[in-house]
């Protein structure tokens, strides 16, 4: 309080922006590294417990020690040898990326139309859009393969990708996002005569990374993990994907034994959505700056 | 000129309107289509076999009545409520301390989201040894409490494992909305001599709305139509049938797809209720 | 440029569409079946091996074989019956048969002179499994088990038991249950896993009780019945007043139901036929300890045990279904190589007197189980019933509430269920 009350005024001013930051750094490096990674390391410990298990011989998986009393890397490996697991990594990825992109494209288009366009119609189908949503999966799988036989697209890639090609989460998700932006940028954009394709390419997608990315994220995530739709269209072995392939190894090792190469071949299905993670996270700190946002 | 202008901005409607197509020719035949069906199925007893029969709306008159349907109401409200509630609300937080390029924070990310990234088949044998009555949280805990296998705490144990499973999800959004915010304005507001809070309060929660509106909308829907965690950690035993399990018995083991598609429609007007609420609440104070 | 993109995405989706869209089955006297079963790893490889063979001697036909795993098997399968889809030949236990798709009408019944063929090949009653309320036979079995018990010696003998004089009552599986506990071995528990699975248990117990689940004209419920609350209340009475073992740490993992008896945290356990050959795979060790004896009984001058078996029928909706017949006929006819290769029993006339079954273990044990045994009951909405039975098992065993009431309440729901 002295401190202050002998301070000169113009050195306060010039001073306490400085000083600011700092003690904001050292607030947010205390709460990142004192309390968020704890926190993480506990959230994590779970998964570390599950490659923990995955390499237990197989008389120790359902004790609850941590440590496996020896190393049984053969479980990484035993997946590909027992069954096709390549294969169903190989279908996952393909069916996976496919779904993603088709939803990335598909949904940014519909939202870029639903937030910046007005046209009769407009709020109705962007309702029924987001009422898709609200029904139970599982019951719209009767009609949905009745369908799909109907297309001959059972035991098809075709079957596995088209159906999930377009998502309402992912139309809310970046109509919300794309509402955001100033339709003066858009406006100036038109006047320069830039065509309504080459501003959604060259504006709004730029601008749209993080969403769209936190888009891409969890359709992949979704689709990756999805299980019962892959099983009633994709159900051979060249289209089965990795949890049906998981779900028939559960059963196939009707035994403990089972249980660790089980969970090998999970913690090996973490693997892409991690990469992909690591790969887009970037995108959710960066931000955006002013000067690029109001140009 | 104006007729130019005019000319112009009814191409420009035909175009945006054109940019919604591929989505709309998606959702129309690979979902409202069957959506539809499902809506008439459910006057039919129908048994996936044999032909539907009309019935009105005796499926509906059945749930009214049915017990097992209401109890399938708690168990997904008590879900709902304790699960999504602290799930939401530490991703805001964590999102708040992890929007820093401090070295070290994207690998403090990466913990978090983790486990959204294993599935629920894979990961139930991990929970369910962390839930023996002499597992490691009953250690921890310095319990003995048999979590999956009693009335009094299985559905806190579904809490508890969901709570894991779900928070990265929203984390992942709530990041991804925080980056949309100018640095400069926060700063600002910091430089203003505005507190943490107040900044928080009245710079990054306002314009985080739109994605918060997003997560909260995604969170209701995902806490009513959960059924994966429930079928891997407990088959829907000791209160924890929830709707959408219910739905799926009663749909595929029970072979009712008639009353199962009653509940489905059901299950669809109160989200459609919600989640309308929702983001016209969260418009509302936009303005 | 701007709709160039546009008509981009619509062609990402038309070409997805069209490049993958896979063909239907070919023309002509080419036979293509399909064959779907549940898993079990032996059964699949011995399937594929007669599938080999039979292809080899048809050329004209190919079968497309998938192994669908257990809790799913019911979705994928109604799914694809419900548009008229679905396998030609379809593997299935007799409670799905019996309850569901034979009075559903959705499975082709054999000829009349194949049916007095086969019934002149198998044991009397043995295809009641299959058989329809019309007397027609719908499948043949490839698999068909009976009610045992298993015991492993090491313990009984650590806990000063002899294994050569095995508990014959439940009231002595509660004693010698004591005697293990006391020694620190394991005891003996039952399973606790899916509905089907505690719907099965109890039924051990109904037979030698006496009691049903529901009345004989499947009308009315009658598991709350004095001989129904006995079943429950000796299964109560063996885990929790006798503490032979405990439901709360007993593995609820429903792929592994022998995993307690593996690992010793039970000595006794019910045992089928083909849970020897698993554990023989899984865990040699108890394997060499394990000793099957009879199941042990309430009145062990009246011995019950409960059958149950896995049939092979052709779906109504087959365009070949004299084809699958022939298909069916091949793969029932090598019941040497299913004893053989994968402990199944198929139970044609004298399978016990056969080279093959004479290295089949414990062969006396299972020989006398196929003497007496009934399968279980059935009623329309069965999966229901099941549930119903869970629920008042879990709260009785699980979480301490009384038999009478909670097998009440069960009768209620059943009762509703039945009603409609």
């Amino acid at each position: 309080m002295t401190d202050v009350l002998k301070r000169p005024p113009v050195a306060v001013s010039s001073a306490t922006p400085v000083r600011r930051r700092r003690r904001r750094v050292n607030v947010r490096a205390v709460v990142l590294y004192g309390l968020l990674l704890p926190g993480g390391l506990l959230f994590a410990s779970v998964f570390v417990y599950a490659v923990l298990s995955a390499l237990k011989p197989a008389d120790e998986v359902l004790s609850t020690h941590w440590w496996p009393s020896r190393f049984v890397w053969s479980n990484f490996t035993l997946p590909f040898t027992t069954v096709p697991f390549a294969r169903y990594y190989l279908n996952s990825v393909v069916v996976g990326v496919a779904v993603t992109l088709l939803n990335v494209v598909t949904c940014t288009l519909a939202a870029y139309s639903f937030s910046k366009f007005s046209y009769r119609g407009r709020t109705l189908l962007y309702l029924i859009v987001l009422a898709t949503m609200m029904i139970p999966l599982e019951v719209i799988y009767v009609p949905l393969y009745a369908l799909v036989f109907k297309l001959h697209w059972v035991n098809s890639f075709a079957g596995l990708i088209v159906p999930a090609g377009t998502s309402a989460f992912g139309i809310l998700l970046m109509r919300q996002s794309i509402n955001g932006l100033p339709d003066e940028v858009l406006d100036a954009a038109r006047l320069d005569g830039a065509g309504e394709m080459r501003i959604l390419w060259r504006i709004v997608a730029p601008m749209m990374t993080a969403p769209m990315s936190a888009l891409a994220l969890v359709v992949f995530m979704t689709t990756w993990d999805s299980h019962l739709w892959p099983l009633l269209v994709g159900s051979d072995d060249g289209h089965k994907t990795l949890p049906v392939g998981l779900a028939a190894m559960q059963a196939d090792n009707a035994g403990a034994t089972g249980i660790p190469m089980l969970v090998a071949a999970a913690v090996m299905a973490v693997l892409p959505t991690l990469l992909l993670f690591c790969f887009l996270q970037k995108r959710f700190v960066e931000g955006i700056t002013m000067s690029a946002g109001i140009q | 000129m104006t007729t130019l202008n005019v000319r112009a901005s009814a191409h420009r409607k035909i175009i945006g309107a054109v940019f919604a197509v591929p989505a709309l020719a998606l959702f129309g035949l690979f979902a409202v289509y069957p959506m539809v069906r499902v809506f008439y199925i459910s006057l039919f007893d129908y048994d996936l076999t044999s032909p539907p029969h009309w019935v009105g709306f005796a499926n509906y008159g059945f749930l009214w009545h049915s017990e097992q349907f209401h109890q399938s109401l708690e168990a997904t409200g008590f879900y709902l409520l304790f699960t999504y509630v602290p799930a939401v609300l530490l991703a805001l937080l964590l999102a708040l301390g992890l929007d820093t390029k401090l070295p070290g924070s994207g690998f403090i990310r990466l913990l978090y989201f983790a486990p959204v990234a294993m599935s629920w088949v894979a990961i139930s044998v991990i929970w369910r040894l962390l839930f023996q009555p002499d597992g490691l949280l009953n250690q921890v805990l310095g319990t003995h409490t048999p979590w999956l296998t009693s009335a009094k705490s299985a559905e806190w144990a579904l809490v508890i494992a969901s709570v894991w499973k779900e928070t990265g999800l929203f984390l992942i959004l709530f990041l991804a909305g925080l980056s949309r915010i100018p640095r400069e304005l926060r700063e600002a507001a910091s430089l203003d001599g505005a507190g943490a809070f107040r900044s928080f309060r009245y710079i990054t929660l306002p314009l985080l709305k739109p994605m918060t509106a997003v997560v909260c909308v995604m969170a209701v829907i995902r806490g009513c139509q959960s059924f994966s965690p429930q079928v891997v950690l407990t088959g829907g035993s000791f209160k924890t049938q929830v709707v959408n399990l219910y739905v799926y018995k009663t749909a595929f083991e029970n072979a009712r797809m008639g009353r199962a598609s009653a509940v489905a429609v059901l299950l669809f007007f109160a989200l459609l209720m919600v989640t309308m609420l929702q983001l016209r609440l969260f418009r509302s104070g936009e303005r | 440029m701007k709709k160039l993109s546009a008509v981009l995405a619509l062609c990402v989706v038309g070409v997805a569409m069209t490049a993958c869209g896979s063909g239907s089955s070919g023309s002509g006297d080419k036979v293509h079946l399909t064959f779907w079963t549940h898993t079990h790893p032996p059964m699949i490889a011995l399937n594929k091996k007669l599938i080999a063979e039979y292809e080899k001697a048809h050329p004209n036909v190919t079968i497309d074989y998938q192994q669908i795993p257990n809790t799913d098997f019911n979705t994928k399968m109604l799914t694809s019956l419900s548009n008229g889809s679905g396998p030609d030949v379809i593997n299935m236990d007799d409670v799905a048969l019996r309850g569901d798709y034979i009075p559903k009408r959705l499975l082709a019944p054999m000829d009349s002179a194949a049916q007095t063929a086969a019934e002149g090949r198998y044991l009397p009653n043995t295809l009641d499994g299959a058989k329809g309320p019309d007397g027609k036979v719908y499948g043949l079995p490839t698999e068909f088990n009976a009610t045992a018990f298993a015991i492993n010696k090491a313990a009984f003998k650590k806990a000063g038991l002899d294994p050569a004089d095995p508990p014959k009552t439940w009231d002595d599986v509660a004693a010698d249950g004591k005697k293990l506990i006391a020694a620190g071995q394991g005891g003996f528990n039952f399973l606790y896993l899916s509905a089907g699975q505690y719907t099965q248990q109890l039924q051990i117990l109904l037979n030698e009780t006496g009691g049903r689940i529901v009345s004989d004209d499947g009308k009315k419920a009658t598991i709350d019945q004095p001989l129904g609350v006995q079943a429950l209340e000796l299964w109560n009475t063996l885990v929790n007043k006798d503490k032979l073992g405990d439901p709360h740490t007993a593995s609820h993992d429903a792929t592994a139901p022998f995993a307690d008896f593996e690992a010793g945290k039970t000595s006794m356990t019910v045992m089928y036929p083909w849970g020897v050959g698993q554990i023989a795979q899984d865990n040699p060790k108890t394997y060499k300890n394990m000793e099957v004896v009879p199941l042990p009984q309430v009145d062990p001058s009246k011995p019950n045990g409960r059958w149950y078996g896995y049939y092979m029928a052709v779906n109504k909706a087959s365009k070949h279904q004299a084809e699958a017949w022939k298909f069916i006929d091949y793969v029932t006819s090598q019941n040497q190589r299913w004893l053989t290769d994968v402990n199944f029993i198929q139970p044609v006339k004298d399978w016990s007197s056969s080279p093959a079954a004479a290295k089949v273990p414990f062969l006396k044990v299972w020989e006398q189980a196929y003497q007496q045994g009934r399968f279980d009951e059935v009623a329309p909405h069965w999966a229901e019933v099941q549930d119903a039975i869970k629920t008042a098992i879990e709260s009785t065993v699980l979480d301490g509430k009384p038999a009478g009431s909670t097998l009440k309440q069960a009768a209620d729901t059943i009762n509703q269920s039945l009603s409609e």
